[in-house]
C-alpha cells in the first residue's frame, strides 16, 4: 500500500468496487438470506423471522469479510452476488409455496 | 489485496477502524457512562430525594395527581422508583396518533406528599444514555448511523481477531515503555482479554435496532404487515381503543400486588394505563427489567381498568424470543447488581480504551515516517486534529456538562438544553484548539484542561450545593460519593496522561535512532 | 464473586507460568515438560471449576454472566500487574489459592 503504484486510479476503482460490494451486495445478500431463514424455519412465523433478522449480521460479515479477501474485485462481486440469487430462488420458492 | 488473507484483514481492520473509530469511541465512552446513568441523574438533580421504598403509597399518590392532572389522556404512565432511581416519575400523552411518535408531558412526584419535585430541569444521565445511540440526530438518523458503526465495529472486531496472529502466544504480554510496541500491545491487552463483552456489545447492538435496519423477512414474512409482526412480538401492548364511554378507573395497587404473584414475587417496573377515563380502560404491568438477565418483552400483565380484571398474563417465551431477549437484556445489564454493575463499566472502558489505542497506533505508525521533516500532510494532520478532538475534546465535554449542570441557577427554565449545549460547544472549542495547535501541545492542553475540569468537580458540588462528599459519605449516598470519586480519579488519570504526554521522547525515525546509537557509542 | 475472581486469577496465573517466555520473566528459569503439562492442566481446571461458585450462587444466567466478567477482568489485572509488579501478581494468586477453601466454605 505504500508504492506509486497504490495510489494509481484503476487500485482506487478496485477498492471502492470492493466497498460497494461488501456494504451493498453484502446488505442484499444478508437480507435475502435472513428472507429464506424467515420463510423456510419451521416455527411460528414471529419466530422465524426473528431468527432471520439476528442471524443476518453474520452472512453480512461473511460478505463484507468475502470481498476484501478475494483476489479481484470482479470475483468480489461474484461471490456476494451468486449466493444473494440462490438465496433469492429459495426465497421465491418459498413464498410460492406459502401461497399456495 | 493480492498479498494474503491475513494482509487482506490487517488492511480492512485499519481502514474500518480508522473511518468509524472517532464515532465509536464517542458511543463506546457514552455508553459505558450509561450504565451509571441513574446514579449520574442523582448527582445531577440532587433535590429529589430517596425515601425508602414503599411502592403502595408511590402507587397511590401517583395515581391520585394522574387523575387529577390529566384525566382524559390518552395513556399514562407510572415508572415506580427502585434502588438505584429514587424517583418517581409519571407522563401522560394526550392523543394517540397511530404511527407519530407520542409527546409525552413527564413530571417527577415527591412519593411522600405527592406534589411536583422541584428538582432542577436536567436530562441527567439519559442525556449520555441517548447520545449513543441516536447520537443528537433527528429520528430515525442517529439510530441508523449507531447501527451502521456497529456493524463496522464487528468487521473490525472479527477482522482484529483474524489479523492478530498470535493471539495465543501473546495472550499475557504487555510491555510498557517501550514506545509504539507498548500501544499495540495495550491495544490487543484490552481487546483480546475483554474479548467476549466486545463481541457481546458489539453484535446485541445490532439485534436491538435490527427491525429497522433489517426488515426484509418482516416484509416478505408477513406481506407488509409489519403491525402485524409487532403485534404478534408484543401482544400486550395491543390493546382495546376506547369506547367514548365514560368510566371509572379502580384503584391500582391490587392489580401491582396480582401481577407481582403471577411472577413469583418479581419486581414490577412500571404501570401503563389506556385510555383512563374510559369504559375500555385497560391497565398494563411491566415487570422490572432487573428482574432477569433475558429481557423478557412479553412479561406483561393485563387488566381491564374498570372492573380489575386479568385480561391476560405472561405467555412462555419461545427459543428465539429468548435468545433475542439475552441479547438486549445482556447489553442493557439491568440486571447487574453493584459489583457486577462497576465490572460492565470497566469493560465498557476496556472497549473505550481498545478504539481509542487504536486510532493512536494508526497515526503514529504513520507519523514515524515523517517525523524528520517535521512537516506532516494534510490526509495525517486531519487524523491527528480528529484524534485530538474526538478523544480528549469528548472528555472535556463531559466534564462541561456537569460543570453546566452544576453552574447554571436551578430555576431557570431553559437549564436542561443548555446543559447540553454547553457539552457540545465545549467539544467545538476542544476541536477548534486541535487545529490551532501542534499535536503534542494539543493534547497536553487539553488532557490538562479535561483533567482540572474533572478533579474540580467535588470541589465545584461542594460549593454550589449541600450534598458534597462529606455529606454524601457519612449518609451513605453511595450514588453521589461514588460520582464525586469517579470524577476525582478520571481526573487523576488524565492529569497523569497529560504529564506522561508530556515528558515521552519525540518520535524518532530509524535513521535518528541508529544515529544516536552510534553517538552514544563514540561517546563511550 | 469473590470464589470465582480468585480461582480464575489464580488459573490463568498457572496458564501463564505454563509459557516459556513468562515463566522465564517471573521465575527465571524455563518449565520443564512435566511442569509445564502440570500447569497447564491446573490452570484450564481453576477456570473450569469457577464456574460452580458463580452459578451456585447467582443461577445459571446470571452465574454465567458474572462467571464472564470475572474472567475477563481477572485476565485483565494479571496482565497489567504483570510487567509492572511481578512478584506481587504470584503472591496474590498464591494467596487467593489459599483464601479459596475460606471463600468456598462462605458459599457452602
Amino acid at each position: 500500500m505504500k508504492s506509486k503504484t497504490s495510489l494509481a486510479l484503476p487500485y482506487r476503482l478496485a477498492v471502492t468496487s470492493r466497498v460497494l460490494a461488501a456494504v451493498v451486495g453484502g446488505y442484499l445478500m444478508a437480507s435475502l438470506a435472513a428472507i429464506c431463514l424467515a420463510l423456510w424455519m419451521p416455527t411460528s412465523r414471529a419466530d422465524a423471522v426473528i431468527t432471520g433478522m439476528m442471524s443476518s449480521f453474520v452472512f453480512y460479515l461473511l460478505a463484507v469479510l468475502w470481498c476484501f479477501a478475494c483476489r479481484t474485485a470482479w470475483r468480489a462481486w461474484f461471490g456476494v452476488m451468486l449466493p444473494s440469487a440462490a438465496f433469492a430462488t429459495l426465497a421465491g420458492v418459498g413464498l410460492w409455496m406459502a401461497r399456495t | 489485496m493480492k498479498e494474503g488473507f491475513r494482509q487482506a484483514m490487517a488492511w480492512l481492520h485499519t481502514w474500518s477502524g480508522l473511518i468509524f473509530g472517532w464515532l465509536l469511541f464517542a458511543i463506546f465512552l457514552t455508553g459505558t457512562l450509561s450504565y451509571f446513568k441513574d446514579e449520574i441523574s442523582h448527582w445531577m438533580q440532587p433535590e429529589v430525594q430517596a425515601y425508602p421504598l414503599d411502592s403502595a403509597r408511590s402507587l397511590g399518590v401517583a395515581q391520585t395527581y394522574l387523575q387529577q392532572v390529566a384525566p382524559t389522556a390518552a395513556r399514562w404512565f407510572i415508572n415506580l422508583p427502585d434502588d438505584r432511581d429514587p424517583a418517581l416519575t409519571v407522563m401522560w400523552q394526550d392523543k394517540l396518533d397511530p404511527g407519530r411518535r407520542g409527546n409525552f408531558i413527564q413530571k417527577t412526584l415527591d412519593p411522600v406528599t405527592g406534589q411536583d419535585v422541584q428538582a432542577r430541569e436536567s436530562m441527567g444521565g439519559e442525556f449520555f444514555y441517548r447520545f449513543h445511540f441516536q447520537l443528537q440526530m433527528p429520528h430515525p438518523w442517529g439510530r441508523w448511523l449507531s447501527t451502521i458503526a456497529a456493524m463496522v465495529m464487528f468487521v473490525a472486531l472479527i477482522t482484529g481477531i483474524i489479523t492478530h496472529k498470535k493471539i495465543f502466544k501473546d495472550f499475557f504480554t504487555f510491555r510498557p515503555r517501550k514506545g509504539q510496541r507498548s500501544w499495540l500491545d495495550g491495544h490487543n491487552a484490552v481487546g483480546v482479554l475483554v474479548l467476549p463483552f466486545h463481541l457481546m456489545i458489539t453484535y446485541s447492538s445490532l439485534v436491538i435496532f435490527m427491525s429497522m435496519v433489517m426488515p426484509a423477512p418482516i416484509l416478505a414474512s408477513y406481506a407488509g404487515d409489519t403491525r402485524a409482526f409487532f403485534n404478534d412480538v408484543f401482544p400486550a401492548t395491543n390493546n382495546a381503543p376506547a369506547q367514548g364511554q365514560p368510566g371509572k378507573l379502580l384503584p391500582l395497587l391490587p392489580m401491582y400486588e396480582q401481577a407481582r404473584a403471577q411472577w413469583d414475587g418479581g419486581h414490577v417496573g412500571r404501570l401503563g394505563v389506556n385510555n383512563p377515563s374510559d369504559v375500555n380502560a385497560s391497565v398494563n404491568v411491566f415487570r422490572a427489567s432487573s428482574d432477569n438477565v433475558v429481557h423478557e418483552f412479553d412479561s406483561i400483565v393485563s387488566f381491564s381498568g374498570t372492573s380489575g380484571e386479568l385480561l391476560r398474563t405472561s405467555a412462555g417465551q419461545s427459543l428465539p424470543a429468548i435468545i433475542g431477549g439475552s441479547f438486549y437484556g445482556l447489553h442493557m445489564g439491568q440486571f447487574a447488581g453493584p459489583v457486577l454493575r462497576w465490572l460492565y463499566f470497566i469493560c465498557g472502558l476496556a472497549g473505550t480504551a481498545m478504539i481509542g489505542t487504536g486510532l493512536v497506533i494508526w497515526l503514529g505508525k504513520r507519523q514515524l515516517k515523517h517525523a524528520k521533516s517535521g512537516v506532516m500532510p494534510f490526509e495525517l494532520r486531519l487524523v491527528e486534529v480528529l484524534n485530538i478532538a474526538s478523544m480528549s475534546g469528548l472528555m472535556i465535554a463531559i466534564a462541561a456538562f456537569f460543570w453546566a449542570n452544576r453552574l447554571l441557577p436551578v430555576g431557570f427554565a431553559e437549564r436542561s438544553a443548555w446543559e447540553v449545549q454547553t457539552f457540545f460547544m465545549a467539544w467545538g472549542v476542544s476541536l477548534l484548539h486541535a487545529v490551532l495547535r501542534r499535536g503534542r501541545q494539543g493534547w497536553v492542553e487539553q488532557l490538562s484542561v479535561g483533567a482540572l475540569l474533572f478533579v474540580a468537580i467535588p470541589l465545584l458540588n461542594a460549593l454550589t450545593t449541600s450534598h458534597h462528599l462529606g455529606v454524601s459519605l457519612a449518609t451513605g449516598d453511595w450514588a453521589m460519593a461514588g460520582f464525586d470519586l469517579t470524577c476525582l480519579a478520571s481526573g487523576v488519570f488524565l492529569a497523569w496522561a497529560a504529564w506522561k504526554t508530556q515528558h515521552r521522547a519525540a518520535p524518532q525515525t530509524r535513521a535518528g535512532r541508529a544515529r544516536s546509537l552510534t553517538l552514544k557509542q563514540e561517546a563511550n | 464473586m469473590l470464589l470465582a475472581l480468585l480461582m480464575c486469577y489464580a488459573g490463568f496465573t498457572a496458564l501463564c507460568l505454563s509459557t516459556d517466555r513468562h515463566h522465564g520473566e517471573l521465575l527465571h528459569s524455563k518449565p520443564s515438560p512435566q511442569r509445564r503439562v502440570g500447569l497447564r492442566a491446573a490452570g484450564w481446571l481453576l477456570l473450569a471449576l469457577s464456574i460452580w461458585p458463580a452459578v451456585a450462587l447467582g443461577g445459571w444466567s446470571r452465574g454465567l454472566v458474572e462467571w464472564c466478567a470475572v474472567l475477563m477482568l481477572s485476565a485483565l489485572l494479571l496482565v497489567l500487574l504483570l510487567p509492572y509488579r511481578p512478584r506481587l501478581a504470584l503472591i496474590l494468586a498464591g494467596v487467593g489459592l489459599l483464601a479459596s477453601p475460606v471463600a468456598a466454605l462462605a458459599i457452602l
